[in-house]
């Protein structure tokens, strides 16, 4: 899959897995920050984020403070799909 | 005894914003379910993660925080089910994914606390916070703590409330026990249908309350509990506490009675009715709002709504008052869930 | 705190606990469960009875004793009893034994039964799956699953009359079901309150703390620098409270002298770093009690072991106490028994008075980095006047209970 489709893909799977009511995927600008300013996502966004990875891509990540040095916005995300994932 | 000032209620019927309820809203599929606003109020960072209860809780009692520039000494919940439907997604993805990785929200969200502390959270109100989950007694129980409440602190306000919702879990769960109709109904025949079971219905309920008698709407003067399946009981406590509450030579004007169409139970309020001597208006409210263990907390709504000078709906009527009253001073609620636990709560105009 | 005023006559009731139950990991009665914790034993380890993908994988404080084995001790066959029923009815049975109630006072109009729980009869996980999806034939739990569904068995096997709660506030639930049943007693609406709680384990708890990450694959250390995060235990425990003008004559154990509930309102699953709701609870229920910080001698915490309430109790304890008292978790002991949590810890609490001693922290090696504050580690006898305990929970509710003699 190009990159450019995944981060597309990964946008509208956010949007839906985490019920981001009022946001659409097309909104979400590739570098802008998931956590704290940007999209405003919490901890436990973080957990749940983690799990997509797991259900869409195969990807495991064991702890949650791990995660979020992955989970900064669509750019690192859709990188660490790329070079990790198993689905 | 205390006073009841501001009210919200969200409830299958137009309850909210502008009321109107002369207009019956009829059950779809047997279930009488809510009319949800577009909670303005609510930040959608926060709302996308609530289930429904919550949504309503939260949205019923929100607006009674804001309009009021008085502090919230409390907030005082009654809920048997909490949230259910997000209790059951949990449930599923444990089965689902056998007990594999699971995401949070639902587990978080399915606590029954969760109504009284979202509304703690989005209020910023780190006071007295408590659930109450007794089943057809959650509400009444949350009224019992808050009169405590305000014989405790004299000055202070409170916020207390009902609220339940209709979930896969708990309608199925109540229809496969018998509680629900097996055949379908509408909500305006639901007291005729000589057939066991009632409707389901859902709805929240909140109440701003205090000692202050100005401008009440209401003054909730007494209520009791009781836990028995003997009409008997449930007639001499209920002579008990109308001699406890009523003055000397006072009457009740209304009954509101919880009658839900269930042919198994019309002995209660039969008795009830008997009681009083018969000299009452009979009002009745779960073809509008349907049978879950919370549903005294829309009669009480319902309650403030006349006090607050309107009249009651012709739907609602069971018998007219014989002394041809269309103006109600005293109003008591009798409901019994199941046949197992019953109220009185005596409400009065302020 | 702003100034709600009082009314006069509340402060004069005195509330004496005249009877204890309890049934935990570390033991089937009060006094098992006191030698435990004087020899420092631990309940926590693999399940054995319950089954869950989890059994060998993290550590539980399971009781190991059978459904059929209560059932037969109880006599209590019906169809649909949930352990959590089971549980709580050997606590209970304790408690009014312990009491001595005599028949009359368990059926009398004035008696009230307060009860928390926080899983009820979704211990049964699978059933509840099936009854949930299913069109027909339901199983034996329908009217089980929900809290009530406990204070109505024994409402019924009792024909208790008076006024019956459930209450459901996660971690805190049973200490506010003592402090609501303590209520009733001080405005008249009751003569005597049995209170109390009970949680068993559940795969929907399991799962759903698990899913927060926050359960320890070690068995927990409370207020320890390296914590892992919390054990999830099973337990019920009852207290009887009477007043003072009823007690003559009687066993009494000690007195609740204080108590408050207040809220954290910072975040659904997790506590203000500051530890605002604990500061806040503690402080009430020292004003209840009308005692200054210093006077308190020594605190049962909450103390899970994750990493997120420790550090917030402690900061709280810090902020309230110039020099914080003796403290210790017995979550250590028994895992953290969710909804009977704030009741068996309120027994603890009272058997640290009766018998002027406290017990050792376990697992415990080094003081969080940021604060420095030691638990007791071993048994100690010491002179105690006034024992607060601590349950704080999801949703920022927050409880604290002082017992004094």
């Amino acid at each position: 899959m190009e990159t450019v489709q995944l981060k597309q893909q990964l946008k509208k799977q956010i949007v839906e897995f985490l019920n981001l009511i009022n946001v659409k995927p097309e909104d979400i600008k590739d570098d802008e920050p998931l956590f704290g300013a940007g999209l405003g996502l919490d901890s436990i966004d973080s957990i749940e984020l983690i799990v997509l990875l797991s259900r869409e891509y195969g990807i495991s990540i064991q702890d949650p403070k791990e995660g979020r040095k992955v989970l900064v916005d669509i750019n690192t995300m859709a990188d660490y799909i790329e070079k990790n994932r198993t689905k | 005894m205390f006073y009841i000032h501001q009210t919200s209620c969200i409830s299958p019927q137009q309850t909210f914003a502008a009321v109107e309820i002369d207009r019956l809203h009829d059950a779809v599929n047997n279930k009488l379910q809510v009319i949800e606003p577009s909670y303005e109020g609510i930040p959608s960072g926060v709302l996308r993660r609530m289930g429904k209860a919550i949504r309503i809780g939260v949205g019923t009692a929100l607006p009674l925080i804001r309009s009021t520039d008085k502090s919230i000494d409390g907030i005082i919940i009654g809920t048997a089910n909490g949230g259910m439907e997000d209790c059951i997604k949990f449930l599923n993805q444990i089965i689902d994914y056998d007990e594999g990785l699971l995401t949070p929200t639902n587990f978080v969200q399915s606590t029954t606390n969760a109504v009284a502390a979202q509304i703690g959270l989005l209020s910023a109100n780190k006071a007295y916070n408590t659930t109450h989950v007794h089943r057809g007694l959650a509400f009444e129980n949350a009224l019992l703590d808050v009169m405590m409440l305000l014989k405790e602190h004299e000055m202070a306000n409170y916020l207390v409330g009902g609220v339940d919702e209709i979930s896969a879990y708990n309608y199925n769960i109540e229809f496969l026990d018998g509680w629900y109709k097996k055949e379908p109904i509408a909500a305006k025949n639901l007291y005729a249908s000589n057939t066991v079971a009632s409707m389901a219905g859902e709805g929240a309920a909140m109440f701003f309350v205090n000692n202050d008698k100005k401008n009440a709407t209401a003054k909730l003067t007494g209520i009791h509990i009781l836990h028995t399946d003997d009409e008997r009981m449930m007639a001499d406590q209920l002579q008990l506490f109308l001699d406890k509450y009523l003055p000397a030579g006072e009457k009740i004007d209304l009954l509101l009675s919880g009658e839900n169409g269930d042919n198994r139970l019309p002995g209660f309020y039969n008795t009830c009715e008997a009681v009083l001597n018969k000299q009452v208006a009979v009002a009745r409210f779960k073809h509008m709002m349907g049978e879950y263990p919370t549903a005294s907390a829309a009669a009480l709504w319902l309650a403030c709504y006349i006090f607050s000078g309107q009249l009651v709906p012709e739907h609602m009527m069971k018998y007219n008052s014989p002394l041809s009253l269309s103006f109600y001073n005293r109003i008591l609620i009798y409901n019994t869930y199941k046949g197992q636990q019953h109220s009185f709560i005596l409400v009065e105009r302020a | 705190m702003k100034k709600t005023g009082r009314s006069k006559f509340i402060s004069l009731s005195r509330i004496f606990v005249t009877g204890m139950g309890s049934i935990s990991a570390i033991g089937s009665s009060v006094t098992e469960n006191r030698m435990a914790l004087l020899q420092g034993k631990c309940g926590i380890g693999s399940l054995e009875l319950f089954p869950t993908k989890y059994a060998s994988l993290l550590p539980f404080g399971e009781i190991k004793i059978t459904n059929t084995f209560l059932q037969e001790k109880l006599q209590a066959y019906q169809p649909g009893l949930t352990r959590t029923t089971l549980l709580a009815l050997h606590a209970f049975e304790e408690a009014i034994t312990d009491a001595q109630l005599p028949p009359e006072h368990l059926k009398s109009f004035d008696t009230a039964l307060i009860n928390a729980s926080t899983v009820g009869g979704m211990c049964l996980t699978d059933e509840l799956y099936n009854d949930a999806n299913k069109t027909e034939n339901g199983s034996a739990y329908l009217s089980s699953y929900d809290c009530a569904s406990v204070n109505m068995y024994l409402q019924k096997r009792y024909a208790i009359k008076g006024i019956i709660n459930t209450i459901n506030t996660a971690c805190s639930s049973s200490a506010n079901a003592i402090l609501y049943g303590a209520r009733l007693i001080k405005n008249g609406l009751a003569e005597r309150a049995i209170v109390g709680g009970v949680d068993s384990l559940a795969k929907f708890t399991i799962n759903g703390f698990n899913s927060l990450h926050i359960l320890s694959p070690d068995k927990c250390a409370p207020f320890d620098e390296q914590r892992k995060g919390l054990n999830l235990g099973e337990a019920a425990a009852f207290l009887v409270l009477e007043k003072e003008e009823a007690v003559a004559g009687k066993k009494v154990y000690a007195e609740l002298t204080g108590y408050c509930n207040t809220n954290d309102a910072f975040h659904a699953s997790s506590l203000s770093e500051e530890g605002e709701g604990p500061y806040l609870s503690m402080k009430g229920a020292l004003e209840t009690a009308g005692i200054l910080p210093a006077a308190i001698s020594f605190i049962n915490a909450h103390g899970t072991g994750t990493e997120n309430n420790d550090l917030a109790e402690s900061r709280a304890m810090l902020r309230l106490f110039e020099n914080v008292p003796a403290f210790a978790s017995t979550k250590s002991n028994t895992g953290h028994t969710l909804g009977a949590a704030g009741a068996i810890e309120a027994v603890y609490s009272i058997l640290n008075l009766v018998h002027q001693e406290v017990y050792a922290a376990l697992n415990f090696k080094q003081p969080i980095e940021a604060t420095r504050l030691q638990p007791i580690q071993s048994y100690t006898k010491m002179p105690l006047k006034h024992v607060m305990s601590n349950s704080f929970g999801f949703g920022g509710n927050c409880a604290s209970l002082i017992f004094s003699i």
